[in-house]
């Protein structure tokens, strides 16, 4: 840092006053993207109190087809790698770098598993026949279980916002491991970790949104 | 905001834990309420407070809220309000119409 006075850092971009200005026009901005995913989400969520206001019945009997267990698990893992990113950014802020690397190795892993559970998940489903709208196929078994003329609707329902999460689950994937390799490259520092905490924000808001569809879909009784 | 250079706020590694450890009971808390078959709508209202709860939790002290500049909570309150928002406007048709759309 020779080459830079104190009251300028490099990582400081000449059009902010000070990093702590800087470090904080970027979070607020995370926030404000934050507010259009839960907008984004939002209308997801609207399309289930709409088909839940006017087919009570329906979301009992479908979520029967859900398995609470694994359901339950996934709410678990991703938890834990809510906790694994708050310690990855106590990490950055304590510069401790290794543990930066080790917290985001950790939650890359754990992510990895809410994926496969996931594949799981839909693979089992889709190989019975239930899949969302006009695929609705479902085997005789299923039929008899499940006899509700909507019953493809709560699917469509299903697999819609559980796949706009799993992608964004993906995306967070895609974002550690970026972090990951710059960590490594010792980009990041007590004075500088904006995007570890950014993507921190983001991670933790795919953590919510989960929060809510674990109960909404698979705890129906 | 006083000076320049403040610190930022870093959690303690304790404080993070208990914060999941919470979360953790909650969800086995929320499970255990849904097997209890409360008659609805308990069952419903009962599922959002802990969602909310949890929720609380993730926002306040996992994403630093509770120690953060007040703007931040306020868009994220105010994406709440215009869902809420959202939903009532989108409620008000679809629960008075004469007849459900028929492919709906």
């Amino acid at each position: 840092m020779a080459n830079h006075s104190a009251s300028h850092p490099a990582h400081v971009q000449h059009h902010f006053v000070d990093s702590d200005q800087q470090f904080e026009s970027a979070k607020m901005g995370m926030w404000v993207f934050l507010v259009n995913e839960i907008l984004f989400f939002g209308g997801l969520f609207c399309a289930y109190i709409v088909f839940r206001a006017w087919y009570p019945e329906l979301f009992t009997q479908a979520a029967l087809e859900l398995n609470k267990l694994w359901g339950g698990v996934n709410t678990i893992v991703l938890i834990g790698s809510s906790l694994t990113v708050a310690m990855a950014i106590r990490s950055a802020q304590k510069n401790q770098i290794k543990g930066l690397r080790i917290n985001l190795l950790i939650t890359i892993a754990l992510a990895c598993v809410f994926m496969v559970i996931k594949y799981f998940e839909y693979e089992h489903k889709l190989h019975l026949g239930i899949a969302p709208g006009s695929f609705w196929n479902p085997t005789p078994e299923i039929l008899e279980e499940l006899s509700h003329p909507k019953a493809n609707i709560f699917f469509g329902i299903y697999y819609m916002m559980t796949g706009v999460h799993g992608l964004h689950v993906l995306v967070g994937i895609g974002l550690m491991i970026w972090l990951y390799i710059r960590a490594g490259k010792g980009h990041f520092s007590s004075e500088y970790y904006t995007p570890v905490e950014i993507t921190g924000l983001y991670w933790h808001l795919v953590d919510l949104i989960w929060i809510f569809l674990f109960p909404l879909l698979y705890l129906i009784e | 905001m006083s000076e320049h250079n403040h610190e930022h706020h870093v959690a303690t590694a304790k404080q993070l834990w208990l914060i999941g450890g919470g979360l953790f009971v909650l969800t086995i808390l929320t499970v255990v309420v849904s097997n209890l078959g409360l008659p609805s709508p308990f069952d419903i209202i009962s599922a959002l407070v802990i969602a909310f709860g949890k929720a609380y939790l993730v926002a306040a002290f996992f994403m630093g809220l509770y120690w953060d500049t007040k703007f931040n909570s306020l868009l994220l309150i105010g994406a709440l309000v215009f869902f809420i928002l959202m939903v009532t406007v989108t409620l008000l048709d679809t629960m008075y119409r004469q007849d459900v759309v028929p492919s709906f």
